[in-house]
Formats: C-alpha cells, structure tokens, sequence
C-alpha cells in the first residue's frame, strides 16, 4: 500500500515571527506604492519558494505552490480574464475568509496564460513535484455574478470551463502530471451534478498525458459520492471533515478510481491522533483500486496559523509513516 | 411592537432611526499609539488617555453629523472576537490568518473552559454615553461568532462551545443594562456560514437574551439573508441588521412570501469601497427598505463595521447616509 502526502492547495504566507512577516510588509509598501510592482513579485517568489521548502520538510511528496500569489480561490483567475470585472468582498463558504466577487459583464476570454509561470516557478525551486491548483468551472460560475455575455448560468460555468481547459492545456504542456481542480461549490448545489460533468467533460479533454484530481471540500460530500465517481477525474479528493458517514460509505461502495483522503482537518487547530485516523485507514484503503492513494488535509491550509499549519502536516507524516509501519 | 418597546424603555426615537454597525477607524495618534503600545514604549494609561479622546472626537462627529444612536467607535479594540478573547478566561491568543487582501487577524484558541471574567465592555460604554444626551448602543460579540471565529481545542463539539460562551455573555448583557444600556448590539456575523447549525445558533441568541430589558439588535454580515431566511427570524433580539448595499436582494417578493416580523436595519453603506456614496444612490438603497417595511420598523446604519475606511470616507459616508434619511423622512412623510 502506497499512501503519498499531498498538500491541497493554500499555505499561510506569513507566521507570527517578524521575519516571517515579509510578505505583509512587502504588499503594504507596495499597495503605498513605496516599492515596485517586481519588487512585490520577487518576495512573492521568495515567499513561494520558501512554503514550499516547508511543506517538503515537513514530508510532502506533492507540494502546491502555497497559491502565495492568489488573493483569493475566485478573483485570481478572473483578473486574468476578460469581460471579467472584480467586485466586493464575500464570505468563503463557511471560513472567516473573504473573497472578491467576479462579476462577468461580457463574453469572457484569457488575456494570456493564467497560472503557467506561477507552476513553472514553482517546480523551478521544488525538490519534490508539485501540483497546481484550479478553481474549477462550476465553482467560479457559483461564486460570481451574471450580468451578460451569457444568457444563464449553465452557459457560464461552460464558458469557465473553456478557459479553464486552456488553461489546463497549458499546465500538462509545462510539465504537470497531476492538476488538482477544485469544485467545493457542488456540495451546497447537488443538483447541478449534470452540469459538473459537461463542464469538467471540457476540462478534462485538455488534460493530455496529465491526470486530473477533482478535490472537494467546505461540506458533506456523502450525499454525492456516488455521483463524483461518474465524473470524468482520474482521482477523487474529498473532505472527510463534515462527513460522519463517508468512511463506511466508501467502505461498501468501494471506488472506481483513487481517492485522495482528507483527513487531516485544515480549518481546526487540534491535531489530529491514530485513534481518529487509523479506523478509517483501516476501513477505506482495501477497496481503494491499485493500492495507492493520496493523504491531505482537508482544505488549504492558509485558514491555520503558520506554525499550526506545519503542525498539522507533520503530523500527517507521522500518522502515515505509523500506519504503514505497523501494518506492513 | 417594538416601537413600544423603545418607549417604554424611555427612548424617543425619529422615523428611519440612524446608526453604525460598531466600529469607525482608528485616528492615526490612536494607531500608532497602538503599535508603539505593543511594544512597550507607550504605557496602558498613556494609551487609554488618547482611546478616549478619540472616542469622544467620534461621538462629536456622530452628534455633529446628526446620527440617532451613537456607538463608541471601538478605538480600544482591535478585532471584534479577539477583544473578548483575550479578556476572557479559557482562551490562548492564537497566531495570524489572513481574513482578505492583506488582512490578518490573531484567530484565538478555546483551549479551556470559557468564563466571563467580569464587566468587559460596560466602562467604555459608560464613559461614552456619559458624553452625550443620544443614547449609546452596547457592543458585544454574539456566542456563535466568538465560536466560529475561534479554533476549539477544548469542547466535544461546536455547539458545545457556542452555548457555553453563551452563557457567559449574558452576563456582560446583564452588566450592560444595570449600567444603564437600553440598546444593545449583539453582532453575529458569522450567523449564517453552516445553515444545518442555526437551531443551537437561536438556542445561544435565547441563552444571552431571554427575559432582559433592553432592545437587543443583531448584526449580520455578507450573505447572511439568503441563506437562512426566514427561519433566523427565530433569534430572540428586536432588529436585524442586514447588508444590502452589495447585494440586488428583491427585500419585497423575499417579504411577500415570508413576512418580515421584526425591525429591520437596512445596511446601506458599502463599507468596503473607497468611494463616498451620492445621496442619491443612499436613498435608493432606503427606498428598498421602505417599500416593504414602515418607517418605524426600518433604521438605516452602513452595512458593516466602517473600521477599515479613512476618518474621512467614513464622515463622508455617514454624511451621505443622514442627508438621504432626512430627505426620506421628508418625502414618504415619516412624521409620527
């Protein structure tokens, strides 16, 4: 049995130390306008560079860039768009997160690749491989406002998917082998499964040799599991968290496909123990196909502390190595 | 009614009453007094001389400006759940997360038991009501936002740690009216994040609430209407207050189907823009509200703390909200 480590996304771009506040400081010198444009953007390449050399200590094998350049899941996408404006600040889901509010005034194209370098980058200074991270379709189309270019919101979610397979395309021809996109949106709208799957359908055809991973999270993913297998995803991330009966379910309905096992609680201090872990190891690994799946946490981790969010995926590390330890 | 209730507790108040969310921004002195505090080269009382001089400039500014209800402005306070985290018992200060942008707030850590320390919020607001003839609102955190806000390392679930702070802010409520309170502020922005959790969120508003003198309003955040109308109705306090400036809400055919049982503070001020707002835009806003509701169940306040905004856009925005209320009263014929 194979259990690789994986991060899921955001990471904590500063600590509570003063040297760990040079991002904050940088991007309050450069929003007075005292330091340039570039000079922002070369401490969030240190500041990229240095999450992901966390992550790696702490025993990630497939690290994320921390997303350290992200604003937030929504408006980092849709600036690189166009017919794309950005609006006021909304919760995120059910965080003490804000984000900015894409509101699409008109037919939306790519100004130009979105995430490319940012991935490039990111390899450029990682030891381990890492995995980019796509607000997918559906989730983008759920979080903004419609207010032309598309007659309805199915149209917009597959006009999303459009820009999103490029940007896809793009990311397999850089070198992903694995590009991680995130639907949390689905778990408030079960309904709209059907339209998931054609948007994810345009998605998944831009993918090339590159496997995509369908993560999803901020809600009970029990009611849906079923339908998340049919969709067109080489692997299934979910969010155990708010799911007291996804372990005996995966357990009888056993899985098409990898699954990626949230189960490291991203939105909550505590750290988690063997006790709250091992059953559930126990209970879903065996009717997982290939004998191999991915250990995350949750969510990202940016909603934790830094020194929590390094906390929790240490000891992610020491509850793999446990397990597979005691159960080789 | 809760007009009645206004006037039995000795408060008269104009149609269309005017108010703040809590908050205003901090003057720089008080800023930087703050930062300078936090590392020890200004001492408490050298910190708290220049909070109450700011403070009383914002209650001049309020009083000047012609607002109805005053607040205290919250120049002693940093984040809204952290304030009362670090006073009360049972919490670790926690380490920095990012809220927006380039925000960052201290998220606190239930690591123990959560007890009510003794009066939190009653001597600032006793000094402040004690500058003005307006009444001044309490200001207190609700139990399901100081929850939702925290990491809990210490309770076997979320709703354990909710109705137990709940419990605990009663207290600060009862200290509030014996001072002498007759409005007050319970703000729950976090009200609306996992709608499965509003039955014991109404349970702990009940637990703070039940059976006390006073007109209790409670403020909620971005998103909130949708999602849980109408059944957080259910809370127990007189008012509600919603943002609506950033949002298309059609308050009408939502109250047509499901009618509107309390007093209704319509958030018309968007906080988080830099633009002042032309009054005409305000009223707009207000006339949303007053199609739906009398003008004696509506009060009108921005839809948020304005903490975030310059002294300036903030007296530039509360000047805007008064002079549309005014032209509303006028046009709609708010007299009594």
């Amino acid at each position: 049995m194979e259990l690789v480590l994986t991060s899921v996304g955001s990471y904590p771009r500063i600590g509570d130390a003063p040297e760990l506040q040079r991002h904050r400081r940088a991007y309050a010198q450069w929003e007075r306008k005292e330091i340039s444009e570039e000079a922002f953007r070369k401490v969030e390449d240190e500041v990229t560079a240095e999450v992901i050399r966390e992550q790696i200590e702490a025993g990630v094998e497939l690290v994320t860039d921390g997303q350290v350049r992200w604003y937030d899941p929504y408006s980092h996408l849709a600036r690189g768009l166009e017919g794309v404006e950005i609006n006021g600040l909304l919760r995120l889901f059910d965080t003490n997160f804000y984000f900015r509010q894409p509101v699409v005034k008109g037919p939306i194209r790519r100004k130009g690749p979105i995430l490319r370098r940012e991935y490039e980058f990111a390899r450029s200074v990682s030891s381990q491989p890492v995995k980019p991270v796509l607000t997918g379709p559906y989730t983008l189309a759920r979080g903004s406002v419609l207010e032309g270019g598309y007659r309805a919101f199915p149209a917009l979610a597959m006009a999303y998917a459009e820009v999103l397979a490029e940007e896809v395309r793009d990311l397999a021809g850089a070198g992903a082998s694995l590009i991680q996109v995130d639907e949390p949106a689905i778990v408030r709208y079960p309904e709209d499964v059907g339209l998931l799957q054609e948007a994810l359908t345009s998605v998944a055809r831009a993918r090339g040799p590159a496997r995509l991973i369908l993560h999803v999270s901020f809600g009970d993913v029990a009611p849906l599991y079923r339908d998340l297998q049919a969709l067109p995803a080489d692997v299934l991330s979910l969010d155990f968290s708010y799911s007291p009966k996804l372990p005996r379910l995966v357990a009888e309905a056993g899985s098409s496909k990898p699954l990626g096992l949230g189960l490291i609680d991203g939105r909550n201090t505590r750290l988690e123990t063997p006790e709250m872990v091992f059953p559930i190891l126990d209970r879903v690994l065996p009717k997982l196909p290939g004998g191999a799946a991915y250990l995350s946490p949750t969510c990202g981790l940016e909603f934790l502390p830094r020194d929590r969010a390094r906390a929790k995926l240490e000891t992610m590390r020491r509850l793999r190595d446990a397990y597979l330890g005691g159960h080789v | 009614m809760s007009r009645e209730k206004l006037g039995a507790l000795g408060l008269d108040l104009p149609p269309l009453p005017t108010s703040t969310v809590g908050s205003f921004p901090k003057l720089p002195e008080v800023a930087e007094a703050r930062t300078r505090f936090a590392r020890n080269q200004v001492s408490p009382s050298e910190l708290e001389a220049l909070e109450k001089k700011a403070t009383e400039f914002w209650v001049r500014t309020q009083e000047e400006i012609g607002i109805d209800v005053l607040v205290d402005g919250e120049q002693y306070r940093g984040d809204m759940v952290a304030y009362f985290a670090e006073i009360m018992d049972g919490f670790h200060l926690g380490g920095l997360v990012r809220s927006y942008g380039n925000r960052y707030y201290h998220k606190p850590v239930i690591a123990a038991a959560v007890t009510w320390p003794g009066p939190m919020t009653v001597a600032w607001w006793k000094w402040t009501q004690s500058l003005t003839d307006k009444p001044v609102k309490g200001m207190l955190t609700g139990p399901y936002t100081v929850m939702d806000w925290s990491f809990n390392d210490y309770y076997p679930s979320r709703a354990a740690a909710c109705l137990a702070l709940a419990r605990e802010l009663r207290k600060e409520v009862e200290a509030l009216i014996e001072a002498g309170a007759k409005i007050i502020q319970i703000d729950e922005p976090a009200i609306s994040v996992r709608q499965e959790e509003l039955p014991f969120a109404i349970e702990a508003s009940h637990l703070v609430t039940d059976g006390l003198p006073a007109y209790f309003i409670t403020h909620a955040c971005y998103g909130a209407f949708e999602t849980i109308y109408p059944d957080m109705l259910g809370l127990a306090v007189d008012n509600l207050d919603l943002a609506i400036s950033n949002s298309a809400l059609d308050l009408l055919r939502i109250f047509e189907k499901d009618p509107f049982t309390k007093d209704l503070s319509l958030g018309v001020l968007d906080v988080h823009s830099h633009r002042v707002e032309a009054v005409e835009q305000v009223k707009e806003r207000i006339m949303r509200g007053v199609r739906v509701l009398p003008g004696d169940r509506l009060w009108v306040d921005p839809d948020c703390g304005l903490k975030t905004r310059t002294v300036e856009e903030a007296v530039g925005k509360m000047r805007a909200m008064v002079a549309a209320v005014r032209e509303v009263r006028r046009e709609v014929g708010g007299a009594r």
